[in-house]
């Protein structure tokens, strides 16, 4: 059976049965609250939406239903109170279901990678330049580590996949990187914003996005949003979402993941066990990606340096919105051959635990699992409790999953190692005091900078001998290491991380440094000591 | 409900009795020839691990690896120490050890003062149930708690285990800092009240909750362990004074150096043991530990 007639997507149900569906189970967990919980559920929506509205249109049709609530919430019976916040759901649902055509699926697999691999690769300034291989996909995207394995289950389970977020450009190089792969189309969230653009917004749409308004945030939105993930889990839709939540600011690989979505992965396979159906079995994919030069990197430090950092959630005026800076790096980053390396990494189980290679094993470990939720008559024991504390143990076996498959590139080790000369020379090891270390301090000999790139790389290769992380794009010496990285940074970033100046080199921008170098933050902590989810 | 329970020494008894109290039916896996007096046991210990959903450990910190390893719990198990303290040599919490060696991952830790012989002979008592779990917590309870024995929910597993280390440690510098000549009760609520500050200020620096060390884990141990008339550690603080360092909680103490020292927080008192171990005269340490400069009452 090929992989589309084995995906959910290319089965879609009617869209009015989704919506139902979501109705439904809203209905069933806000008639299981106490008075008070409904109460407090509600007005949390009530008090959120008029929030968000207020900026917003004046005709938008969520206010009458709004007005409904409030009416229910200060005289309606529990009964109002429930409908009325099901009106609003059924909307939200109909909002968030994506419109996914395997038609428009099968002419974008054929059109898409080309068009994708052009915007990879460096156009030829004439056209007797250009040669054939500009639009091969397989020279442009490095996608390493366990493909086979992951087609292999995407036979017999759902798969989740979870990569780590570096860039806008993630979720185009992804959907690349699959088809590549020979994956089956995944369905994935994507901003409302996103969909302002209508041609965008059309394709995106058709090609397995759910749409997800992160202005709203009620609750009760953000619980439909996980009934969404579940019921396209359990109904054969292999996933994909960024755990991290959204992309790394300070560049450091995720070492904290939100649980909301994650956790949806358990709860679809419990209500597939409870079904009794044989393909339950829901598995976790991670994938780490490696960017050389990050196209938003400049903004994104900022924002992670400056206090407002955690109230810009969503950034609509970083590079990625810029026409011209985009096909700046478009044209003089995205073409090396080290530009994004992904690796998709050892499948998990929904629990956190590594699955079995084995066709036979992992009938024994699926088996066994069933002992963590069923009881001894074999059934399933409904518990969030339970369900969550499992989720923070995948969250935690992610994170060291995403530390395993990465792969340090050379703007990174160089970054790193610069970062360790400025900040002994700084006297501090405060990124505070280091960014605002004058020009002096951030002058380096190359003699004491070879010293240390050439420990950071020795400890890099004795990480990677013991499978933490990968060097397989660190080729030579330390002097090649640097002439690749300055190479780099001397491609697209207005000011350099690091420049060779006379016979000096020197940290131009300490924030762009700071930024490259975080991604190797891992090298200064210990590997877990303690079992997964056991950590505080 | 069957409550299954690894050990069949004093300990395990205890917890049997206490399992029956409570209206359930206890079955000890024991490894020894002699099986535990009239109580339901078994000497094939997985038995208790196929039958149990509910398994608690009474073994000493240095056989609880063991114990996992003959019963083979599963995933639908759920595995309570009631034990204390860390696994000598490894220094790893011991619900740590029980993750390692099976594949059960519903764990948690019964703490508190544990008299014995009291409870075997009926006298009354209780504990604190610390996991993660909330299912845990309240299987525990439905199995233990009872008119002779109450037992108290905890969600800080940690805080917990912390607790169970630190109590003999304190009890046994509580032994040596009586037995000096001429101490007195001042030097008593001394050592009880700073330490009890110290480990909360540790406790604090890993996450766990302080309160822990005022609760029945903390501060109802230690004042079983200096009123129990011939309690271990305060024994073993008894002649360390007299300059016998054979016996007590060496390894607990060093091990807690450790992590504190991991944390950047200072333990005064639990060092000044460790120091004693090495060879230090106990008043010499005593002296050092009063020299020290005036600080705040609480460090946090």
């Amino acid at each position: 059976m090929s992989s589309e007639q084995e995906s959910g997507l290319f089965h879609p149900r009617p869209r009015e049965l989704v919506v139902r569906d979501l109705v439904h189970r809203a209905r069933r967990r806000l008639e299981g609250m106490s008075d008070t919980a409904l109460e407090d559920v509600l007005e949390d929506a009530l008090w959120h939406e008029r929030k968000r509205l207020g900026r917003g249109s004046a005709d938008d049709p969520e206010h009458p239903l709004l007005d409904t609530l409030a009416a229910a919430l200060v005289r309606g019976t529990r009964e109002q109170r429930i409908d009325a916040a099901l009106s609003l759901v059924a909307v939200w649902g109909d909002e968030i279901h994506g419109r996914f055509d395997p038609r428009v699926y099968r002419v974008a697999t054929r059109v898409l990678p080309t068009a994708v691999t052009a915007l990879l690769s460096r156009r030829p300034r004439r056209l007797r330049d250009w040669r054939p291989d500009h639009l091969q996909p397989n020279a442009r995207v490095v996608v390493r580590g366990e493909l086979e394995w992951a087609r292999e289950l995407s036979k017999e389970a759902t798969l989740i996949l979870a990569p780590t977020h570096v860039s806008n450009l993630d979720s185009p190089l992804i959907g690349l990187a699959l088809y590549l792969a020979q994956l089956p189309p995944f369905v994935y969230g994507a901003g409302l914003n996103l969909f302002s653009n209508p041609v965008v917004g059309w394709w995106m749409n058709r090609l397995g996005a759910y749409t997800v308004d992160r202005t709203k945030r009620a609750a009760l939105y953000k619980e439909t949003l996980k009934d969404y993930s579940i019921r396209a889990l359990t109904t054969r839709h292999h996933s994909l979402f960024f755990p991290g939540g959204t992309r790394a600011r300070s560049g450091e690989i995720e070492r904290k993941l939100k649980k909301g979505l994650l956790g949806t992965g358990i709860v679809a396979w419990q209500e597939m066990l409870a079904a009794g159906r044989p393909d339950s079995e829901v598995y976790v994919v991670p994938c780490t990606l490696s960017m050389t030069l990050v196209l938003e990197a400049a903004t994104l430090i900022e924002d992670h340096l400056a206090e407002a950092g955690k109230s810009r959630y969503i950034i609509t005026d970083d590079e990625f919105a810029q026409p011209r800076r985009l096909a700046a790096f478009a044209n003089r980053v995205l073409d090396l051959d080290d530009a994004v390396v992904m690796r998709f990494g050892r499948p998990l189980d929904v629990l956190g635990n590594p699955v079995a290679r084995d066709p036979e094993e992992r009938r024994a470990q699926a088996e066994r699992r069933r002992g963590y939720v069923c009881g001894p008559d074999g059934k399933v024991e409904w518990d969030d409790q339970r369900d969550h504390t499992y989720t923070l143990r995948l969250a935690d076996a992610l994170c060291d999953a995403y530390v395993a498959d990465s792969e340090a590139l050379p703007t990174n080790v160089a970054a790193y190692a610069a970062w360790r000369c400025i900040a002994e020379q700084t006297g501090s090891n405060d990124p505070f005091k280091v960014v605002r270390t004058p020009i002096e301090k951030r002058r380096i000999t190359p003699q004491r900078y070879l010293v240390e790139l050439s420990a950071t790389l020795d400890r890099l290769r004795d990480e990677a001998s013991q499978g933490r992380g990968h060097v397989d794009e660190l080729r030579g010496t330390a002097d090649d290491v640097l002439a690749t990285a300055l190479d780099r940074f001397g491609r697209y970033h207005r000011s350099r991380a690091l420049v060779r100046r006379g016979d000096e080199l020197v940290v131009e921008d300490p924030k762009l440094c700071l930024y490259y170098r975080n991604r190797l933050t891992w090298l200064d902590r210990a590997p877990r000591a303690r079992p997964l989810g056991e950590s505080k | 409900m069957k409550v299954g329970i690894l050990g069949g020494g004093r300990w395990g008894q205890a917890l049997a009795r206490l399992v029956m109290a409570a209206g359930h039916e206890p079955l000890i896996a024991y490894t020894g020839k002699k099986p535990p007096h009239i109580l339901p046991s078994t000497n094939v210990p997985p038995k208790a691990s196929e039958q149990c959903d509910l398994l608690l450990v009474a073994t000493s910190a240095s056989e609880v690896r063991n114990a996992i390893r003959l019963s083979k719990p599963g995933p639908r198990n759920r595995v309570v120490v009631a034990g204390r303290g860390l696994e000598p040599g490894s220094a790893k919490w011991l619900t740590d050890v029980v993750l390692e060696e099976c594949d059960c991952l519903r764990v948690g830790a019964l703490a508190g003062p544990a008299p014995v012989e009291e409870i075997l002979n009926g006298g009354l008592c209780a504990g604190v149930i610390a996991s993660r779990y909330e299912d845990v917590r309240h299987l525990l309870t439905t199995a233990l708690h009872s008119n002779r024995y109450r037992v108290y929910e905890s969600e800080d597993l940690g805080g917990v285990q912390l607790t169970g280390a630190t109590v003999p440690v304190l009890a046994t510098l509580i032994g040596v800092a009586r037995s000096l000549r001429g101490a007195g009760v001042g030097i008593h609520a001394m050592v009880l009240s700073r330490g009890l500050e110290e480990a909360g200020r540790l406790a604090l620096a890993m996450g766990f909750d302080p309160m822990t060390f005022v609760g029945l884990a903390g501060v109802g141990d230690l004042v079983a362990a200096q009123a129990l008339p011939g309690h271990p550690s305060y024994q073993a603080g008894e002649a360390l004074a007299k300059g016998d360092r054979s016996q007590g909680p060496e390894a607990l103490a060093r091990a807690l150096v450790r992590l504190a020292s991991a944390k950047r927080v200072e333990l005064p008192l639990i060092g000044a043991l460790v120091a004693i171990y090495d060879g230090m005269d106990p008043l010499e340490a005593v002296q050092l530990l009063m020299a020290r400069a005036p600080t705040r009452e609480h460090q946090r």
